[in-house]
């Protein structure tokens, strides 16, 4: 049927700027594209196992996430650029875990084997998601783990009071729960060689994260009592203990893993810590909540200061001199420190470098690295420059938890093509595999207000900075509630409440008016049961004249089925109309003399 | 002084006879020169989208319209106001606007103060955009004495009674729902309508509903009164009255 201008030109606009289709911004800032607003307004609704549900659709550690994602969501969150007061997301999702989760909830389903096989460097996020997403395909998937435990930096780098390690441990029971295997305590190049798993298996993905501490080459860094982050949370994580930490120590770093190095030093027996970086408190890159916890533990903050010398007597550290940071980049952008006249000495013992992780190499050499040990790789698939080896995580770039897990499940998504001999690209939105800027833009709901975030309760920070035990409480069955309901559900459905026709017939309306333009159809009942009030436009962003639509095509219609609606049940209306003209029922009277 | 005319439309003359005959007399009696139609505006056929149809429907009534030379058409129809609205021959109020300016007769004023019901006030989405109809609604009520009470989604952002956009006849079910959502909206029991076909949605969505003439002509509405017979659903009943309307008006303009 050919179709009038009208028709053609509101279909095209509804289809292209219809913000039905677009994701919250929570959603589409996080890599994995959690449904955070999805799972925060069931928690809201009072569904809270409905919500665990629809967490467990994209991750397979809520709990552990729930505790320390670094929820690039809830910055983007209406409710932070607004008022600086985001839905506390992360926490909500630990109490929907906490309260509903259950291994019997778990969404086990898999193919059937494929007889392929694929191994897996490394059991932190990156290989673990890698190799759920493989074994659903039906892949058989071993992990080789060179620790002990597993987890990766999740083990070994976040500290434990801010991630208990059996919840770990649990959360990791998924994987075997699917089939995946696990070797623990093997280290490729030395237990096994690296050509053994090109060899022996279909695939290989490379995800051992970056371990090794870096160290800023600073004048009198050779003194005993130096360490970096890496190595000292790992010890801490495993032993619950430090050989290296004295009674002062202090952090060198502006992150969240110097927050870590600071916060764990007073449970390693510390009695002073201070903490040191190059950029001014404000612009410190540690999450908020993080400094506010060392805060409260009191760790002294020394921000905006370059360390320009370690001081040491008979070749033990015993302080830093430090010197004040005008600016830490230049006009052009780059890295490229300028400092003061002020200096500054602080005494310690012990000095830790938070200064960044390297990647130390599990291939022997076979797959290339570039800047920190990073493998080199294509960014959109994962795959290295050698046959079946591709790369995940830390060592692919990722610097959270979270973007390791998406870069696991990009590797692995990418690794179930190459078994199945697909193209690796065809078809693939790669934007939508990590996170990006939604084009939702939508006013804030009317009436809102500002409210205060609320948190989980926090053990006194005298106590908790000597327990390695758990700090934070999470959130009240009646906080959660309020905190969720707090939400402003920043998605554009806002037609589908006001029409039931829309809701019966559409996911949203730019969904319907898409198909539309792609087959050339519409189903004649849907033009028809537009009851033409326009409490759709009323409340639509874009204000689309939808009425006017189905009045236009209605036209089409009618002219394409000889001047009559398409559909039988408007005879009635023919029978009414002739009756309604006839004279029996109209008359006209002019009145008057 | 220009010469006024009054349609009552469709749905209002299939529902309510008495109601045409008394609103046609009012109006006689402060324009002694009133002319009286009743005719459809072919209005049904625009939301089919019989664009021939229509126009030859629409012309039909504007021949008439013509012929009794009116200048100003008085419409109690919502959809009327809306067809009718852009003609350049001719001015176009609706009854409901023009009440406040002409006053109620005094024998209506204030019969219903000891009137026991509070009355939720649906307004017609078709003039969500015209707040001197809503206006003019409220004012006849408060003249009344009736209490009322808004429901949420009113005024300009009324909701649909499910009637409109000609879906009932072939998608009953939907048409159901939208009825029954909006008489979820109403905060009371007893609701006001000012269009007859809006009346029927709220019966059939299981509401109590009076068209505002039943309240300005009829007998005062208490917590015990029935609403009205859904003489609409009864393509019999609806033609019989619209039949007994035609006469009501000739006789009422021409004495």
């Amino acid at each position: 049927m050919k179709h009038n201008d009208v028709v053609n030109s509101i279909a095209k606009d509804i289809a292209e700027n219809c913000q039905g289709a677009y994701d919250a911004y929570c959603q589409s800032t996080c890599p994995m594209h959690t449904d955070a607003i999805g799972y925060v307004n069931l928690i809201g609704e009072g569904k809270g196992e409905e919500a665990l549900l629809k967490i467990r659709e994209k991750l397979f550690l809520p709990g552990t996430l729930g505790r320390i994602c670094a929820h690039p969501c809830e910055s983007e969150c209406k409710r932070n650029t607004e008022y600086k007061q985001p839905i506390s997301i992360a926490m909500l999702k630990r109490y929907a875990t906490d309260k509903f989760d259950d291994p019997k909830l778990w969404d086990l389903t898999k193919k059937t084997s494929t007889g392929k096989k694929v191994a897996i460097i490394g059991a932190g996020p990156a290989g673990a998601q890698a190799s759920i997403e493989l074994a659903r395909e039906g892949h058989k998937v071993t992990i080789f783990e060179k620790l002990n435990v597993v987890g990766g930096m999740m083990h070994v780098g976040i500290p434990e009071y801010r991630l208990p390690r059996n919840i770990i441990n649990h959360e990791y029971t998924y994987l075997e729960k699917l089939g995946v295997e696990i070797k623990l305590g093997v280290e490729i190049g030395k237990d096994i060689k690296f050509n053994e798993l090109t060899d022996g298996y279909d695939a290989v993905i490379v995800a051992n994260g970056a371990h090794k501490g870096n160290k800023i080459p600073t004048k009198g860094d050779d003194a005993t009592g130096i360490t970096t982050a890496a190595e000292y949370l790992r010890e801490i994580a495993l032993t619950h203990n430090s050989e290296i930490a004295g009674k002062s120590v202090l952090v060198i770093g502006g992150g969240d893993v110097a927050m870590d190095c600071a916060r764990s030093s007073f449970r390693v027996g510390a009695s002073t810590v201070n903490l040191v970086s190059l950029e001014k408190e404000k612009d410190l890159p540690a999450s908020h909540h993080e400094q506010v916890g060392a805060k409260e533990e009191d760790v002294i903050f020394n921000c905006g200061y370059g360390t320009t010398e370690i001081i040491s007597e008979d070749g033990k550290v015993t302080g830093v001199k430090l010197v004040e940071c005008e600016r830490i980049f230049d006009d052009s952008g780059n890295f490229n420190p300028s400092y003061t006249e002020k200096t500054l000495e602080i005494s310690c013992d012990t000095i830790v470098f938070a200064t960044g992780q390297i990647v130390e190499d599990a291939t022997e050499g076979i797959v290339k690295q570039g800047r920190g040990g990073r493998y080199e790789k294509n960014n959109d698939t994962m795959e290295t420059s050698v046959k079946n080896v591709f790369v995940a995580g830390d060592v692919a770039g990722s610097n959270t938890v979270i973007e390791a897990m998406a870069l696991g499940r990009k590797a692995g998504l990418s690794v179930d093509r190459y078994l199945k001999g697909e193209s690796l690209i065809e078809g693939r939105d790669f934007v939508k595999e990590g996170s990006f800027k939604t084009k939702l833009d939508l006013p804030l709901p009317e009436g809102h207000k500002d409210e205060l975030r609320l948190e989980g309760e926090m053990l006194d920070g005298k106590i908790r900075k000597v327990t390695f035990k758990e700090c934070d409480a999470g959130l009240t069955d009646d906080n959660a509630l309020k905190e969720a309901q707090r939400c402003f559900k920043c998605e554009c459905k806002k037609c589908l409440p006001e029409c039931i026709m829309l809701t019966e017939y559409s996911e949203y309306p730019g969904d319907l008016f898409a198909k539309f333009l792609e087959t050339g159809n519409f189903d004649p009942l849907v033009a028809y049961s537009c009851n033409m009030c326009n409490q759709c436009t009323l409340v639509c962003p874009e204000e689309f004249d939808f009425a006017k639509f189905f009045g236009a095509i209605r036209k089409d219609m009618v002219k394409a089925n000889s001047g009559n609606s398409p559909l039988k049940g408007h005879n009635a209306i023919n029978i009414h109309q002739k009756l309604g003209f006839s004279k029996l029922f109209t008359t006209k009277n002019k009145g008057g003399k | 002084m220009s010469r006024k005319g009054f349609m009552p439309g469709c749905s209002l003359p299939s529902y309510s006879p008495i109601g045409i005959e008394k609103t046609v007399k009012y109006l006689k009696s402060h324009y002694p020169e009133l002319s009286g139609i009743q005719k459809c505006c072919g209005k049904p056929t625009k939301a089919l989208g019989q664009v021939d149809k229509f126009e030859e429907r629409f012309g039909s009534l504007l021949a008439d319209i013509k012929a009794c030379e009116v200048d100003e058409m008085i419409v109690a129809c919502q959809s009327c106001m809306n067809v009718l609205k852009d003609s350049e021959e001719f001015k176009t109020t609706s009854l409901w606007a023009l009440m406040p300016k002409l006053g109620l007769p005094k024998e209506v004023i204030g019969k219903a103060k000891n009137s026991d019901v509070v009355f939720s006030i649906h307004d017609s989405c078709s003039v969500r955009g015209m707040s001197d109809i809503h206006d003019g609604i409220r004012w006849i009520l408060n003249e009344l004495g009736y209490k009322t009470m808004e429901p949420e989604k009113t005024r300009e952002t009324t909701r649909c009674c499910g009637f409109g956009g000609m879906i009932v006849p072939v998608n009953q079910e939907l048409a159901e729902k939208v009825m029954k959502r909006r008489v979820s909206d109403f905060p009371t029991e007893h609701v006001v309508t000012y269009c007859a076909a809006c009346r029927q949605s709220i019966t059939l969505g299981d509401g109590k509903a009076w068209h505002i003439l039943d309240l300005i002509w009829g007998d005062v509405v208490m917590k015990g009164s029935e609403p009205p017979e859904d003489t609409l659903s009864s393509p019999v009943k609806a033609w019989v009255n619209r039949y007994k309307s035609k006469g009501a008006i000739k006789k009422a303009i021409n004495g």
